[in-house]
Order: structure tokens, then C-alpha cells, then sequence
């Protein structure tokens, strides 16, 4: 089957859906598939440059390249899914969360002047007409397909999907707890850099770079955490696993997340996972007392339960060994199959 | 954002205003409205968009559509037929010349000399007795920057009007159910039917299949609420059919709690009516809120009900026969009742919930207050880059381009 995997990019970025998108090319590949991934720069503002540059995705003709037919596109994130294509099989990360959830958040991207209103539903308008369009529409998460439901009035059939490949491997439960993520508010690492502040015993490592590190770092250096709190920028996949191998457990308290690889991650290192009760997505994985805990989000909650996890290492263990289990259960084998059907 | 806010409002009783003291506080929830006092003639300084609500009724919307000249704005179309409100503003006010205007712009030299046979009285008024073929719906439409409708039907009839503009499907709102101390009317099945006692909401054929039914249901006891329309027969049918003396309770115009018991009371509610002007029916709504199994005309908006919460007659030859069987299921098997109920009153709190409702307000209010500028901006921006590559208008690049503008609803 010959087939084109659609990827919005914004220029010098890198994340999850980057991941996710160059590793389904490869594993469709690996499985006999003629796979390419097709990739256009995405721009959001100002004012109505979100619709000019989502309308870029509808004059492309993917019916066919180079005189040969496209069988089947998958667009994953918005704006990739206005594409025509008479097998349009949405795989979808996320939609254009400012046009929905984090509107009037701290997050917003949209004023309350008529025409950002205006924009706002144009942006929504656009999803309504072109996931309907779509042949098969998946979501990667529970929450990614309610938030489609409710918003376009849609059914999406859950698709999870592996995490990056690496060097997965339990080296023990160390002193230290590890978080993985972009550095920009939506993950609230400063909610972690107040729980390390509650608790002079515990230690944190920071993986992961982006626009909210200076302030992090001066919020680390506000509270006194003097090194205890360690920024390690962006990783090599080999000093991620590493970490993964060594940490006691991972933290990952994103603000209502679509579906987040980091708790899978964790979980293939049999590590347990903190996260919040608002965090969205990862709750789909993380139970708490079963697979890691589950606090509000807040910094006293937060350092009671690491502290827990640090004096309670046999349960700790146990999390991680359970989480691996369900990991383990997302294959590409199985993704595919199903993409495919 | 500010809204102005044109609407009939109690204590008018009209079902318009009742809709709207429903809708307002769940609307002010998300977005500053202002009501407008009936008769202005404009929306106050600052406004961002004006809604207008529109039913058939000149009294109650004449000054609604006058505002809606001087500023163009949102329109709810209560009604797609709306001849009547038409008349009310031309030739209830005098303005001959402004009737056969409308009625030309709208259909033609046809109509122009029909609407001038009714002026000279030659012909019976068109808007009591054509009015479903000369809906006059351009005469409000013309002056709408969005449109919100409640059911596809008059969606489509807006659409096939020549209305192109932006159009939103916005469920009616459901009232929250009253506290209600329930009471029997009578020992067996009630079937009720709220609203003005007339032809045309199908009461004659209603009457016959009751007498039908009572043959083989004889403690079948037919409700009929509201006040009878002048020149209906409504005592001599009851004695023809033999429902002056039993099985019949009547009741004239009521209050809304004590419709509200009524309807509790009702094992059935029936609504029917032919011809439709593209109207939804608030007791419809009240049904289903109450988990009432249904039984409605095969028009309209009610034909788009669900069939597991309402059985549809079909206004045809064999419309008693028809109506009279559907009586007879749900005077007879419960657990048919009891299903349909429970659908209806999930219906009601999964599409007309007033919440809901109140989101789908807003988005079209959005959509209409800012949507002009976006529109330009997107057409601008697009149409310069087109430029910058030496496409021109008129060429089938260009085209292209406009068809897929237009696919996504884009400028």
C-alpha cells in the first residue's frame, strides 16, 4: 500500500507528533508499505494566518505523485486533516487545542474582540468539515476523542500508540525523580520545583527544553533548591533511557494532556508515575495505587507523594512493574493493523 | 462581547417570549446581552450584534424587523412562513405598494398580481389562505448577517430561499420540569393536546380517531387544552362523534403550571398540524422534558423527531386511520409508552438541554459578530499570494482556489 503520513511543522520544533509521525513512516515501511511523510510549515498568527496557513493543506493533490496513486493519507494534527483525498484516515494527536480547551486559559491564543471570537469558530468550523470528511477517524487517546465528540459531534475510534524506541531497562529505584518534557507552562514543572522546595530529601532531574526554561531556572534558584533541582536540556535518546533506568519515578503533570508518551515511557523502565487528577490523557494509564499515584495538583500534594513513593520503594516497584504490563500491550503490530482495516 | 437582544418578552404571551425567558439567563452565563425594550428602533451604542427573533406574528415582531433595517443582524426564524407578519407590515399599516413589492421580489409577476388580487379583495388573503406557498421568508432574510433555524427543514427552506449566509442549527430549548404533585384525570389512558383547538392542528381528525379508539378502549379520556379558534365547530363535532358525554376533558386557556400538570397527567400528548409553517412546538418540547411518548404530523420539524420518541402521522388520505392505530399502540401497550418515554426524555436533556443550547447561541453569535473581518482578512491574504504568483481573477486557477475557499467555508 502506498501511503502519505501528513505532518504540520513548526520550523526548528521538535516533540511528541514528530516522534510519532517519523516513526509511523518506519514502522509502515518495515511492514512492506511504500511510506512517505509530507510536511508543510505551520504559522498560527497573527490574527487570521491560522486559516491561510490550514487552507495551504487543502490546494495540495495527494490523490497521486508522480503519476502514481496515493492510496490512503494520514493526516495527525490540525490543520493536515483539510486535505482531499478520497481515503483520508485521520490519526489524530491533537486538534487546535487554543480553538478549544486552553480558550480564555492562561494558554489562549484568541482576545475577546469579535473577530478573535469570530476566528475561534472558523478554526472550529474547519474541524467539523474536515474530520468529517475523513474515511476512518482515530484519536491517540481517550481524551483526544471525547474532546472531537464534543466538539464536532464525531465519533473517533481510540488509537494509542507505541512510545519512542529506546533502550527501555530497570536499573534500580535511585534518589532522584525524573521529569520528561518540553519546557513550557501546559506542563507545570514549576509545580514540581515547589513540591522539591517542600522537601529537602528529594531531588529532581529535568529533561527537556523550551520557552519556559529561564523562568523555571530562576524559580529553582528563588527557592534555594540549590542543585537539587537539575535542568539537563534537551537529552540523547541514550541519556534519556538512563534516566529512565535510574530515577526512583517520573513526574508528569501536564494541564489536561492529549495522551502523553512519558507515562508509557516510564513504564517500559517499570518506573510508577506521578500525575495529576487534570492531567487528562495520562490518567487513561496511570492508576493511582495501581500503576503510580494520582494527586491534585498541587505542591504539598505533590512532594507528600513523592516522599511516599521514596520511603515505600517495594510499592514503587510494583507501579512500575504493573505500568509495564499495560505498555507493553501498545504495539505498532497492532496499530497498524487496525489503521489499516 | 455585547448583544442586543430583540425578542417579544412576557408577560407577552406569545411561546417566543416564553422561549426567550428561558434562553436569557443561560445566555448572560456566557456573553453580555442587553434586551432590548420593545419599540425601539435600535440596538444602544457599543452593540457587537443584534439578535432578532422573528415568528409569524406582527404584533409581536413587526418592531423587531424595523429595528433589524436600521441594523442588520443575527435572525432566529421561529416560523419559514412569516405572510402574515409581511401583511402586518404593509398592508396592516397601509402600505399596498410595500406588499406587492414583496410579493414580487419573491415570486415573480405571479405573485405581484395576486398579491393585487387581495388588495381589490378579489381573491381571500393569501396569508390565511396560501400562506405555506407564499412564505415571504426573503423580507427578513435580506437583512440577516447569520441565521439560526431549529430544524433542517426550515434550514433547507432558508437555503433554497437564496439565503447564503452563515446558518446554524440550534436545537429548541427545554424548560427544566416544575415541581409537580401528579394527579389522575381520569381512570384510563389520558391523551392530551395542548394549544389552540383548531383545523389545522389536525383536531377533527384527532376527534374521530378518539371515538374510534373508545370502541375498543372506552376509559380512553381525551384532554384538550387551550382556547377554540373562532368560526371551529368544536361542540357539534363532540356530539356527533359522541365525546360531549364521556371521555372528553376540557380544558380552555391555563397557566404554565397548570399546563405543566395537565401534561404530567397526559399518559399521551398528541401535536399535529397541517400545514406547517415551519414552526417547532413548545409542548412538544414540554413532552418530551415529561418522558411523554409522542405521537406528531409527519411535517417539519417534527418529522426530524427521533421515531423511537414519537409516532409520526403523515397528513394524507389515510391520516385517521393512521392516527387512530397509533392511539390504539399506545393506548394499549405500555411497555411501548414506557420505552418511547424514557427516549423522549433523554432526547431532552442530550439536544435541547438549555446549557446546550446556550453554546450554540454564542458560536453563531461569534461566527457573526467578527466573521465579516475574518472572512476578508483570509480572502486578502489568499488572493495577494495568488497575485504575488501571476494568478489572476477569472482563470481556472483562480477558480479552483474559490471552489476550495468555499468547501471549507472559508471566506
Amino acid at each position: 500500500m502506498r501511503l502519505a503520513v501528513l505532518r504540520p511543522q513548526v520550523p526548528f520544533a521538535r516533540g511528541g507528533a514528530e516522534i510519532f509521525t517519523d516513526t509511523l513512516v518506519d514502522e509502515l515501511r518495515a511492514r512492506g508499505h511504500e511510506a512517505d511523510l509530507v510536511s508543510m510549515p505551520f504559522k498560527w498568527y497573527p490574527g487570521a494566518r491560522v486559516l491561510t496557513q490550514a487552507f495551504l493543506w487543502r490546494m495540495l493533490d495527494l490523490e497521486e505523485a508522480d503519476g502514481r496513486t496515493i492510496d490512503v493519507v494520514v493526516p495527525t494534527k490540525f490543520p493536515s486533516y483539510l486535505v482531499r483525498h478520497r481515503d483520508k484516515r485521520v490519526w489524530l494527536v491533537h486538534q487546535f487545542r487554543q480553538a478549544y480547551e486552553l480558550d480564555r486559559t492562561e494558554l489562549a491564543q484568541f482576545g475577546s474582540s469579535p473577530e478573535d471570537r469570530a476566528l475561534r469558530r472558523k478554526v472550529q468550523e474547519l474541524d467539523r468539515i474536515a474530520l468529517g470528511e475523513a474515511t476512518r477517524l482515530f484519536a491517540t487517546s481517550r481524551n483526544v476523542a471525547g474532546r472531537i465528540e464534543a466538539s464536532t459531534g464525531l465519533a473517533a475510534e481510540v488509537l494509542p500508540h507505541p512510545p519512542q524506541e529506546l533502550d527501555y531497562r530497570c536499573q534500580g529505584y535511585g534518589d532522584f525523580v525524573l521529569s520528561v518534557n518540553r519546557l513550557d507552562r501546559a506542563k507545570r514543572i514549576d509545580l514540581l520545583l515547589e513540591a522539591v522546595a517542600r522537601d529537602a530529601a528529594l531531588d529532581v532531574v529535568i529533561a527537556g527544553d523550551g520557552p519556559d526554561r529561564s523562568r523555571l531556572e530562576q524559580l529553582a534558584h528563588d527557592r534555594g533548591l540549590n542543585g537539587r533541582a537539575r535542568f539537563a536540556g534537551r537529552v540523547s535518546e541514550g541519556e534519556l533511557a538512563d534516566l529512565y533506568a535510574r530515577c526512583l519515578a517520573v513526574y508528569y503533570a501536564p494541564v489536561d494532556e492529549d495522551y502523553g508518551m512519558v507515562p508509557l515511557e516510564a513504564f517500559l523502565a517499570e518506573k510508577p508515575v506521578l500525575t495529576t487528577t487534570d492531567a487528562g490523557g495520562p490518567l487513561e494509564v496511570v492508576a493511582d495505587g495501581s500503576t503510580g499515584l494520582v494527586v491534585t495538583p498541587d505542591a504539598a500534594e505533590i512532594a507528600s507523594a513523592l516522599g511516599w513513593l521514596r520511603e515505600h520503594r517495594d510499592e514503587a516497584a510494583s507501579y512500575g512493574r504493573a505500568g509495564k504490563a499495560i505498555a507493553s500491550e501498545v504495539t505498532w503490530d497492532r496499530a497498524i493493523a487496525k489503521l489499516l482495516a | 462581547m455585547k448583544v442586543a437582544y430583540f425578542s417579544p418578552m412576557p408577560p407577552e404571551q406569545t411561546g417566543i417570549a416564553d422561549y426567550s425567558a428561558l434562553l436569557l439567563p443561560a445566555l448572560r452565563e456566557r456573553v453580555d446581552v442587553t434586551v432590548v425594550r420593545r419599540g425601539s428602533r435600535r440596538a444602544s451604542r457599543g452593540t457587537d450584534v443584534a439578535l432578532y427573533h422573528v415568528g409569524n406574528n406582527p404584533d409581536a415582531h413587526a418592531w423587531i424587523v424595523d429595528a433589524m433595517r436600521r441594523r442588520p443582524g443575527v435572525v432566529v426564524l421561529h416560523d419559514f412562513v412569516v405572510h402574515h407578519l409581511v401583511a402586518g407590515m404593509t398592508v396592516g399599516r397601509r402600505d399596498g405598494h410595500g406588499y406587492l413589492d414583496a410579493m414580487e421580489r419573491e415570486h415573480g409577476v405571479v405573485g405581484r398580481l395576486l398579491a393585487h388580487g387581495v388588495l381589490d379583495k378579489r381573491i381571500p388573503p393569501l396569508w390565511e389562505a396560501r400562506p405555506a406557498d407564499f412564505p415571504l421568508a426573503l423580507f427578513v432574510l435580506e437583512h440577516a448577517t447569520g441565521v439560526i433555524v431549529h430544524s433542517r427543514y426550515v434550514g433547507d427552506h432558508v437555503r433554497a430561499a437564496g439565503y447564503t449566509g452563515p446558518l446554524s442549527l440550534v436545537p429548541h430549548p427545554a424548560w427544566p420540569v416544575p415541581e409537580i404533585t401528579p394527579h389522575a384525570l381520569a381512570p384510563g389512558p389520558v391523551v392530551g393536546c395542548f394549544g389552540v383547538v383548531n383545523a389545522s392542528k389536525r383536531i377533527p381528525e384527532l376527534l374521530q380517531a378518539t371515538a374510534t379508539v373508545r370502541g375498543t378502549h372506552p376509559e380512553l379520556t381525551l384532554l384538550l387544552v387551550g382556547p377554540t379558534a373562532p368560526r371551529f365547530d368544536l361542540e357539534r363535532r363532540l356530539q356527533r362523534l359522541g365525546l360531549a358525554d364521556a371521555g372528553l376533558v376540557r380544558e380552555q386557556w391555563v397557566d404554565e403550571r397548570r399546563l405543566w400538570e395537565l401534561m404530567a397527567a397526559s399518559t399521551v400528548v398528541v401535536n399535529l398540524r397541517h400545514p406547517t409553517m415551519g414552526e417547532t412546538s413548545g409542548s412538544v418540547v414540554r413532552g418530551l422534558s415529561l418522558g411523554k411518548p409522542l405521537v406528531v404530523s409527519d411535517v417539519g420539524w417534527f418529522s426530524e423527531l427521533p421515531d423511537d420518541v414519537a409516532l409520526k402521522i403523515p397528513p394524507d388520505e389515510d391520516e385517521v386511520p393512521t392516527l387512530t392505530a397509533a392511539l390504539e399502540l399506545l393506548a394499549s401497550r405500555e411497555d411501548v409508552r414506557v420505552q418511547m418515554g424514557a427516549k423522549a426524555a433523554q432526547l431532552a436533556r442530550r439536544e435541547h438541554d438549555v446549557e446546550r443550547v446556550a453554546d450554540l447561541y454564542l458560536a453563531a453569535l461569534e461566527g457573526a459578530a467578527g466573521g465579516a473581518a475574518v472572512d476578508d482578512a483570509v480572502l486578502r491574504e489568499v488572493s495577494q499570494a495568488a497575485a504575488d504568483v501571476g494568478i489572476s481573477a477569472d482563470t481556472a486557477e483562480a477558480t479552483e482556489i474559490a471552489r476550495r475557499l468555499a468547501e471549507v467555508e472559508l471566506g
